[in-house]
């Protein structure tokens, strides 16, 4: 392992510090904004506050998805399977994953505040749900045994499926009656009925999101990569083993 | 004589588009499966004009209603709240065991989980439906928030 860490690269470069920084500076202005300079809802008072974490981690769930699908589609498509494809595919599934359970745990202290319930199996929350547990399959479906290439075939194929979930939760409350609110901001009217100070906060949010989002993906699938060469390292250092023993007896 | 081997071509594979393509088919007809023909069953609530109209809204069954509070009509009886929901016109009397507590109050729209008794729908759960209007909370307002909830519901 530690000829690895001295033949390639660390994870973080100067362009992911900045980003760090910047991410850290946008989130930091999110929360005083959000907790402190933004006001009450007439009707929801304080609860409203939630909704600047739990939108823009829906919102970059749903990127973060469509962004393995994309990736996903390119390690299928290009002649050469670059593995770059894959292991970005992956690393922005695991992090669209751990936004997605920000957005339920949020959604349901929220729910809890304004409907009176942690949950209910509504079409939104049911189908939020749903997207989530295949997302966690996805990242089961990585860690099957075979070799990168299988690995990467078999979650190509289940990311370019699971991603067509997203048009289902999103219309989920147009589609069908739900408890959940209908979409506010991308609203088929186009129409944002919504607070100057609370509409900049919660688009201050989804750009803080979104560094973080880069942040992570970036690191997550550097260190992916350093995983991928310490496996080869190891096998080649497994063969030199075995070619030292000699001819077999 | 030239004998050195020739270098062979390597073999093109074709291209595996066929499972795909019946992946995503597969998938797309699930989508249309459930955003077609389950409709009645994934909706959460019936509207109040639909109650004993509707499939799945009969007044024989324990249903899940959704109407607005009706303003002036929010009555404190014991322990019980009564009051009226409406929606599209059709209007019924509620009777709910217990107070709502939270942002429950007059003008917002409630999903009520009951049954229809002799014309009353005795409920034991509310659950309040917040709108996707968000406003500022004004302290030099004389409305209180419940009448901001009216407000906001007349535009």
């Amino acid at each position: 392992m530690s000829q690895v860490s001295q033949e390639t690269s660390p994870t973080g470069t100067r362009a992911t510090q900045a980003i760090g920084v910047l991410a850290l500076a946008v989130m930091a202005w999110v929360v005083a904004s959000g907790l402190l300079l933004t006001p009450q809802d007439v009707v929801q008072g304080e609860s409203v506050r939630i909704m600047y974490v739990h939108v823009p981690s829906a919102w970059i769930a749903y990127l973060a998805f469509v962004f393995t699908a994309v990736a996903s589609a390119g390690w299928l498509i290009s002649k050469k399977h670059s593995m770059g494809f894959d292991r970005f595919a992956g690393a922005s599934a695991e992090v669209g994953v751990m936004f997605m359970a920000i957005t339920l745990i949020t959604g349901s202290l929220w729910g809890r505040l304004t409907w009176g319930e942690f949950w209910q199996w509504d079409p939104r929350l049911t189908t939020t749900a749903f997207l989530f547990v295949t997302y966690i399959g996805y990242l089961a479906v990585r860690r099957l045994e075979g070799s990168v290439e299988q690995r990467a075939r078999r979650s190509a194929v289940v990311a370019l499926l699971a991603v067509l979930e997203i048009p289902l939760v999103h219309f989920s409350v147009v589609l069908w009656r739900s408890l959940h609110q209908g979409a506010t901001v991308l609203n088929p009217n186009g129409d944002v009925k919504m607070d100057d100070l609370m509409l900049f906060t919660l688009f201050s949010g989804v750009v803080g999101f979104t560094l973080v989002f880069i942040w992570l993906v970036l690191h997550r699938q550097r260190t992916m990569l350093l995983v991928d060469v310490a496996d080869n390292q190891g096998l080649d250092l497994a063969i030199v083993a075995r070619r030292a023993e000699g001819p077999a007896n | 004589m030239e004998l050195t081997p020739r270098p062979i071509e390597p073999a093109k594979k074709p291209r595996k588009w066929l499972p795909i393509i019946l992946l995503t088919l597969v998938g797309l007809g699930g989508v249309v499966i459930v955003t077609q023909f389950l409709r009645s069953a994934i909706d959460y609530y019936c509207n109040v004009d639909e109650i004993g109209v509707r499939s799945g809204c009969e007044e024989t069954t324990r249903l899940r209603v959704q109407g607005t509070v009706e303003q002036n009509s929010l009555q404190k009886i014991g322990s019980n709240t009564s009051f009226v929901m409406t929606f599209n016109n059709k209007s019924i009397n509620v009777v709910y065991s217990g107070d709502p507590g939270g942002i429950f109050q007059e003008c917002i729209s409630v999903v009520a989980h009951g049954r229809m008794i002799d014309g009353t729908f005795e409920s034991n759960r509310i659950e309040v439906k917040h709108s996707n209007e968000y406003a500022e909370k004004n302290a030099d307002r004389i409305e209180s928030s419940g009448s901001a909830a009216c407000s906001q519901a007349q535009g």
